[in-house]
């Protein structure tokens, strides 16, 4: 983009960024979020320049006059967030002259915290890699057998391995290696069939895998000693393609749009990878070629980026991924820096839009074990379903929306610091109690805190069920602004931003949609088993702290269980990942899974639009579907948390 | 001929059944209707049109939301399927024909579907083409029904991108068309920039055009008589 036209001797316009004080300087035209994205100033843009989101504030210091005149839809986002003068959204204005931007705090993205736990399990440890070590016998005259054949005749008389092959890459490096280390080396083979590394001396102990899971948002890598399952170190960052759009959608259509946006893409998130590779292996004082295998799990268009694979036929109807079967790439194919003969295994797909993530988060929970019927949820933009046992499996996905993950919510954001992650609020006094991560002073409210909110909201009356605020509140933190009532979470002197953090009825409104949908695709998959009632809920997803229990009950997001029956697992898509690394026997089985599971298309489902409608409401419209309603509500009155 | 204070009472529970949406009293209602020897189009247009302004006004207001609309929408297609059949020909006044349809490769209908109920009872013909329509589709049936309207609507930002091409396409071949699009993805600076006559930022918003649109179309067939 902007330094591409470096060289070419045009005329260029200095931006500086304020607080930080960085600069650069652009043709004429850029603009201002693409100028600050290309001098490393993180500055949020949820919608990827769709102008719906209007979270790319920013404050014009100097040159107001160099800018591009605010076209209607500015002018109308900057109204609703009740901007100030001065403010324009970056990701749409450009400047033609010098200007300074002071980029205000709420506009700033923060440096991102995630869980590093999520449910451990038992899984025998059979990696696709191991190490063997070898002390072949020195070649001479009489005994002028080649490297390889040396290599492979050692391997069946110390091992009893046969048929193994070599990549082409050690093959090269392999004779220095063997005659440098005085033929004693240790071989790596990868899946019985392939030496994918030949390293000097005694090197069985010293056997390490890297598992990741590229959420749209979030990426996150384990670095993990593959003989006995155990992470060394863990690394996680924000999915460096968010500056091309915060959903999947928008960047795929950044994909369309533009002759080179799948390479850039693409690159971003390997040039991550690779990042989080180095820190890992920095955490743990090794090389990073000392890793050799590497999994991969991410939703469908997560998958099909980091592949490289045109991802525009998964965006639109019939949906259909490039492929369902896991693949094994060579890591150096990618960019990745393992060792250089390294696979990279990449977890299967369900079925459109239900992606490897999906099929991690089955490994890691097990429903296809179950005599009982668990329905495993995972909350996302695309939240994906599953409900069964070990008979029968059937999954869908949900179009969420981003509401749950903090968009579209006017306060909402990712899992920083400063992010209000639980909420209560008394029932008499109607007070609230918040905490936020890294107990900072708040500044807006991620996943958790958006989930808790709506259900308090509820619980203490201020929210009615058909999510309708109670205006008739003795509480200065019931309002009406400009016709639209809120509720006040956080006053501006206790923020970081300056300004009260409310909840408003139109988030209420955006809830409602993102719940009903989800709720509505787990009533269909009830119904298509022919079930009244399942046995489990489990609920995935990390938005920050765990989903609370009693929240998601509360607002009917799971459907009625008993408290202790349903269990909030955190990321565990990760721990999928994790799974795979070490055991080859969950990698088979998440490909005979992925394809045992029945795929229910929800928006073309006939009772869709029926049950999407009944599901909008707290808990649900039907409250027969929720015996254990009342119960779950006086938890909280008394204060019970578990 | 039915009492002016019976024909009050019935158009009141018509109406009170659309707000509530309550399909058993809209149903009850429009078969005495039918019983009494109303006029059908009357019983539309001052019962259950008149019940579906109102939704509308709750909706603008905040009080109703997608699943109240959703809901009265039920309630009064449940009345228009008892009523429509009676409804005396000569008395029918097309306002107009609307294609209507998703974008190809978008398979989310439920503000197409709201918006196709705001333009019936505004009394349009509205062809509906479902979703994940043909681009080509859009273009060949508004010169088959000779539309005045067609409406596109998408969900997707992937999907939105075939919206330019039909309006191109349209434009070309039946230039009288008046072309609006909707739909979550879809901004105003979009639509002016492909050449679209109107547009609505989401479903909702969609809905407001729509309901504005029966207000107007209602005073044209029924006169002052509806006021």
């Amino acid at each position: 983009m902007a330094s591409s036209a470096t060289d070419r001797g045009e005329k260029r316009h200095r931006i500086i960024f304020q607080p930080e004080g960085k600069r650069g300087e652009f043709p004429p035209g850029t603009t201002i979020l693409d100028a600050a994205r290309d001098v490393g100033v993180d500055i949020e843009s949820i919608c990827g320049g769709k102008l719906t989101c209007g979270k790319c504030q920013v404050i014009i210091e100097q040159g107001m006059e160099n800018l591009s005149p605010v076209t209607e839809d500015e002018q109308r986002l900057l109204d609703k967030k009740k901007a100030g003068k001065n403010y324009r959204l970056a990701c749409v204005t450009q400047f033609f002259g010098d200007v300074v931007v002071y980029v205000p705090e709420e506009s700033r993205g923060g440096e991102q915290i995630i869980l590093k736990e999520g449910v451990e399990l038992s899984v025998s440890i059979d990696p696709a890699v191991k190490k063997y070590y070898l002390e072949l016998s020195r070649p001479h005259l009489k005994d002028d057998l080649g490297d390889l054949e040396r290599i492979l005749k050692a391997l069946k008389e110390d091992y009893g391995i046969e048929g193994v092959d070599i990549d082409f890459e050690v093959l090269r490096k392999m004779p220095d290696v063997l005659r440098n280390s005085d033929w004693k080396v240790t071989v790596s083979i990868w899946n019985d069939r392939e030496i994918i590394d030949v390293e000097p001396g005694y090197k069985v102990e010293e056997s390490y895998g890297l598992a990741v899971d590229i959420g749209t948002t979030t990426v996150v890598g384990y670095l993990t000693d593959l003989r006995t399952g155990e992470i060394i170190a863990v690394d996680s960052m924000m999915n460096p393609q968010v500056t091309y759009g915060e959903d999947v959608m928008s960047r795929i259509t950044f994909a369309m749009q533009n002759p080179d946006g799948l390479e850039k893409l693409s690159s971003k998130i390997i040039d991550g990878l690779n990042k989080i590779l180095q820190n890992t292996c920095d955490q743990a004082g090794i090389k990073t070629d000392q890793v050799s295998d590497m999994t991969i799990v991410g939703n469908t268009g997560m998958h099909h980026i980091f592949l490289k694979i045109n991802p525009e036929h998964i965006a639109m109807a019939p949906y259909v991924p490039a492929l369902h079967r896991s693949h094994d790439v060579k890591a150096r194919d990618l960019g990745l820096n393992i060792t250089e003969g390294g696979y990279v295994h990449v977890l299967p797909i369900e079925a459109g839009w239900v992606g490897a993530d999906n099929v991690a988060v089955l490994i890691s929970t097990e429903p296809y074990l179950q005599e009982e019927m668990w329905l495993v949820i995972d909350i996302g933009t695309n939240g994906e379903i599953v409900l069964g046992n070990k008979d029968r499996l059937m999954s869908c996905s949900a179009a969420a929306g981003p509401a749950l993950e903090g968009a579209h919510i006017k306060y909402g954001m990712r899992a920083a610091t400063g992010a209000i992650e639980r909420i209560r609020i008394d029932s008499e006094t109607l007070e609230p109690e918040y905490k936020t991560i890294g107990d900072a002073p708040p500044r807006g409210i991620c996943g958790s805190g958006i989930i808790d909110a709506a259900a308090e909201l509820y619980r203490t009356g201020i929210v009615s069920k058909n999510g309708r605020f109670n205006l008739d509140l003795d509480t200065p933190r019931v309002r009406e602004v400009d016709g639209t009532p809120e509720y006040v979470i956080a006053w501006a002197d206790e923020t970081s931003i300056g300004h009260d953090i409310v909840m408003t009825q139109k988030d209420i409104r955006e809830i409602q949609l993102a719940k009903g949908a989800m709720s509505a695709g787990s009533q269909i998959l009830m119904k298509e088993m022919g079930l009244e009632k399942v046995d489990r809920v489990i609920v995935a997803g990390a938005f920050g702290n765990y989903i609370d229990k009693v929240s998601a009950l509360t607002i009917g997001l799971v459907p009625d269980v008993p408290l202790n029956r349903i269990e909030s697992v955190g990321n565990a898509a990760g721990v999928g990942a994790r799974i795979a690394l070490i055991s080859r026997e969950k990698r088979n089985e998440a490909n005979e899974i992925a394809r045992r599971v029945e795929h229910i298309k929800l928006a073309v489902h006939p009772d869709f639009e029926k049950e999407f409608t009944k599901a909008m409401f707290f808990p649900h419209m039907e409250r027969k579907r929720y015996p254990h309603h009342e119960e779950i509500l006086k938890l909280r009155e008394k204060g019970v948390e578990e | 001929m039915v009492s002016e204070e019976k024909r009050k009472e019935i158009l009141e529970r018509l109406k009170k059944g659309v707000i509530e949406f309550d399909e058993d009293m809209v149903k009850e209602a429009a078969n005495e209707a039918l019983e009494v020897g109303m006029d059908a189009l009357d019983a539309i247009m001052n019962g259950l049109v008149s019940g579906m302004e109102e939704v509308g006004n709750l909706y603008e207001k905040g009080e109703y939301f997608v699943p109240e609309l959703l809901m009265s929408a039920d309630a009064l297609y449940a009345g228009l399927d008892i009523l429509k059949p009676h409804v005396k020909a000569e008395d029918i006044k097309v306002s107009g024909q609307v294609v209507l349809g998703v974008v190809e490769g978008d398979v989310h209908d439920i503000g197409k579907n709201l918006v196709k109920m705001m333009f019936e009872v505004a009394g349009f013909e509205v062809v509906d083409l479902g979703k994940d329509v043909p681009l080509e589709k859009f273009v060949e049936e508004s010169l088959n029904t000779k539309a005045d309207i067609v409406a596109l609507s998408a969900m997707m930002t992937s999907t939105m991108l075939g919206m330019p091409k039909v309006i191109e396409m349209i434009r070309e071949k039946n230039p009288n068309a008046k072309i609006l699009i909707g739909g979550a993805p879809v901004s105003k600076d979009a639509a002016e920039k492909w050449g679209a006559d109107g547009w609505a930022p989401d479903a909702t918003n969609a809905v407001r055009e729509a309901i504005n649109l029966v207000k107007g179309l209602k005073r044209e067939i029924m006169g002052d008589k509806s006021e």
